[in-house]
């Protein structure tokens, strides 16, 4: 029989048993649609987050920390092999910021300082943290991209960057129409002013910082009450600030750490008068450690020249900790996970596939006779096998077309969900679900494989009635 | 002139269990080109299962069947299958229709594994239909049959690739005896004026005189007598 034949022939029996060719494939509709939902959930954690590593250049910096941390340990709670830092390790200081500047492959490197501040715009008030931003890192994500205005142009400048963020705490909304929208559930009240970014750049933003106040700490020493802690005598200092530019945070799984807060360069915000611990532990006589920085921030040129600099960094006596270097670890934790994902789509599956075996044996019962006539008119095996096996092939691709359509609704309507529930703060709409081409065809791939594994014990069985005990009559 | 069908010593013996039942011990026939030989004997005497070894859909314990020059026995199941498509036309006592199909679709089934072409498929079952009497019944299913246009459905089906032999297992049995008689001069005209060669299974003696060129007597496995039928020209 030719195979066009053949497949009309499968195509009337199926026709036929309506109901239950409809039930049947509706069992491969679900096993897809669970595969195809959960692992384009996989992949779409895994987009999103190698995505954001992209766009943050994360694969490329690193932090130095004073002590040598063993991550793995400190992530399997193998607390006992840490090395605590103890009294040679050399603090963190200028004189280190320079030696590793002056490594091959090092493109940035600045210290993290970064402390608190009130700030006033116009009538508007907010707190906040300020950090220090070499203007060096304007040729880098995510400064390269500022949203609104530009970056610093040097260390000196009396400039300073907002962020969305804290906007909407000074209780400003962005009118421009490019902005990220508010996250759901913030709702603007009464006081809040809709801005566009044109009004904020080039305004004057005062910044207000406590210092130790000398005097009151004299005369309290004077009086012999030495000041505790919470008690210390401390006076405010103001800086005024131009804003230069507004940075948002659009949808993205990894925020960037040196996003948060408002920006100064360097040299300036070295310059804003503040209280650092170091300085209480000076004033009250004990033995100050060298000072130094808590980190450094490094960045390479390439993801090639991270390794090289992480080991030269260490030979220092510093820890290093890199994100990037975590990717193929990372790559195998998305393999485990796409894999579990997978297997709750492939069980569904093979419940499915069940079905399948059952519905087939269950009509090449009903059908002997009819296989037996099929056999007594010329039909060979060959062709018995092959009507039986189109049959659960087909019920394999419409399951597999119906299903790939289940498992797409089923992402979309999770993705409105997951949006409007979990989605942090401030953060653009994020599609949590990716269905790559591979999904696609593979998971169609699937549906047929196994159908037709499905039908391969009941095509043999067909193929294999005996003509003359089939046509026996009753 | 060689006989078209020839049966050289065929035994068959089925197996249950460890008891040996020979149901055919030692057949030897030949039938001529356009012959029209009737089979009788008494239930059980082996005569389906004669027919089935000829038919190609059961193999034979020992001797031969040789149609047309090729010996079955030593044909695989795939050149069985062949021979069952073209070379020989089955009927049975219970039609063996298939319920769901209707009258046409019956025999383009069989024209489909013949690999008749596509187009012409419809027209030819509709000529063979015609042929046996049923112009008018083509649309219908077999459960809005009578048995003796059932039985018509399945002697076109069974002609629909052109079969040298038709294999008729008690043809009749299922039917009056006016409808049997017409399904036997039904048979008898093919066998005349379609030359095709026709081996019958029947218990209806008169019939199987009336009919028949040569009437053979199965008991025990064995041909006992042969004579002349007197549908002998
Ligand atoms: N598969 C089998 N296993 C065992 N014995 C069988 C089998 N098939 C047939 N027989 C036996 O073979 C013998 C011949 O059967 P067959 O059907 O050929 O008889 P028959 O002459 O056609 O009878 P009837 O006139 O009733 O149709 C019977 O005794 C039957 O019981
Ligand atoms: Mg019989």
């Amino acid at each position: 029989m030719k195979f066009g034949d053949l497949f009309q022939l499968s195509l009337e029996n199926l026709w036929r048993t309506k109901l239950r060719s409809a039930l049947t494939t509706l069992g491969v509709v679900i096993g897809i649609g669970v595969l195809v939902s959960m692992v384009s959930f996989g992949t779409g954690v895994q987009k999103n987050v190698t995505q954001g590593f992209l766009d943050n250049d994360l694969f490329t910096r690193l932090e130095v920390i004073p002590a040598k941390i063993n991550l793995d340990d400190v992530m399997s709670g193998n607390i006992g092999d840490i090395e605590i830092p103890d009294e040679d390790t050399p603090p963190l200081d200028d004189e280190v910021v320079e030696k590793i500047r002056a490594l091959p492959g090092v493109e940035v490197a600045f210290p993290e300082i970064r402390f608190p501040v009130r700030l006033k715009l116009g009538e508007r008030e907010a707190r906040t943290h300020l950090r220090a931003m070499p203007a060096s890192m304007g040729a880098f994500k995510p400064f390269s991209e500022i949203a609104y205005g530009r970056f610093f142009e040097s260390d000196g400048e009396g400039s300073i960057i907002l962020s969305q963020k804290l906007l909407r705490n000074l209780k400003i909304n962005l009118s421009d129409d490019d902005a990220p929208p508010p996250p759901t559930g913030w709702e603007p009240d009464e006081e809040m002013a809709s801005l566009p970014s044109d009004s904020l750049i080039g305004r004057e933003v005062e910044i207000f910082t406590s210092v130790l106040d000398q005097k009151g700490l004299a005369r309290a020493f004077m009086m012999g009450v030495p000041p505790s802690p919470s008690r210390m005598p401390l006076r405010e200092e103001t800086v005024t600030l131009t804003v230069v530019g507004i940075q948002t945070t659009p949808g993205s799984f990894v925020s960037d750490r040196l996003q948060s807060g408002v920006l100064v360069p360097t040299e300036t915000a070295n310059g804003i008068p503040r209280l650092g611990f170091t300085s209480i532990w000076e004033v009250l006589g004990r033995d100050a450690d060298a000072g130094g920085y808590p980190s450094l921030y490094v960045r390479v040129g390439a993801i090639q020249d991270l390794e090289p600099v992480r080991e030269a960094i260490e030979e220092m006596g510093f820890g290093v900790i890199a994100i990037g270097d975590q990717l193929e670890e990372f790559k195998e934790d998305f393999l485990i996970m796409d894999a579990l994902l997978g297997a709750v789509g492939i069980v569904a599956l093979i419940v499915a596939s069940l079905g399948i075996i059952n519905t087939m044996v269950t009509s090449i019962l009903e059908r002997t006779r009819e296989i037996g006539i099929m056999k007594a008119i010329g039909g060979s095996e060959t062709d018995i096998r092959l009507i039986f096996f189109v049959e659960a092939a087909t019920v394999g691709v419409l399951g597999g077309i119906f299903g790939l359509a289940l498992g797409w609704g089923v992402t979309r309507l999770a993705n409105v969900i997951a949006n409007s529930y979990i989605r942090p703060a401030g953060v653009a709409p994020v599609d949590f679900f990716y269905v790559p081409v591979w999904l696609i065809l593979g998971a169609l791939a699937f549906a047929v494989l196994v159908s037709l594994l499905a039908g391969v014990y009941p095509a043999m069985r067909a193929a294999r009635v005996d003509p003359v005990k089939a046509l026996r009559h009753d | 002139m060689t006989p078209i069908l020839r049966t050289i010593d065929l035994e068959k013996t089925y197996h249950k269990g460890s008891i040996d039942i020979p149901v055919l011990r030692g057949v030897t026939l030949d039938v001529n080109e356009g012959e029209f030989v009737t089979v009788a004997g008494r239930s059980g005497s082996g005569k389906s299962t004669l027919l089935n070894l000829i038919g190609g859909l059961d193999t034979a314990t020992a001797g031969r069947i040789v149609v047309r020059g090729a010996d079955l026995s030593e044909m695989d199941r795939r050149d069985l299958a062949l021979h069952r498509r073209h070379t020989v036309g089955m009927i049975f006592q219970s039609f063996n229709l298939i319920a769901s199909r209707t009258a046409l679709e019956n025999v383009t089934l069989a024209l489909a594994f013949g690999e008749h072409p596509r187009s012409d498929r419809k027209s030819r079952a509709a000529e063979i239909l015609s042929r046996v009497g049923l112009a008018d019944r083509i649309d219908h299913t077999p459960g809005e049959l009578s048995g003796g246009e059932a039985q018509r459905v399945a002697i076109a089906r069974a002609l629909a690739n052109s079969p040298d032999i038709l294999l008729a297992d008690e043809p009749t049995g299922n039917l009056d005896s006016r409808t049997s008689e017409e399904i036997a001069a039904l048979l008898r005209s093919l066998n005349d004026e379609e030359r095709v060669t026709v081996i019958m299974v029947t218990h209806d003696e008169a019939m199987a005189d009336a009919v028949s060129d040569r009437v053979l007597r199965l008991l025990d496995g064995r041909f006992v007598e042969e004579q002349t039928g007197g549908g002998a020209p």
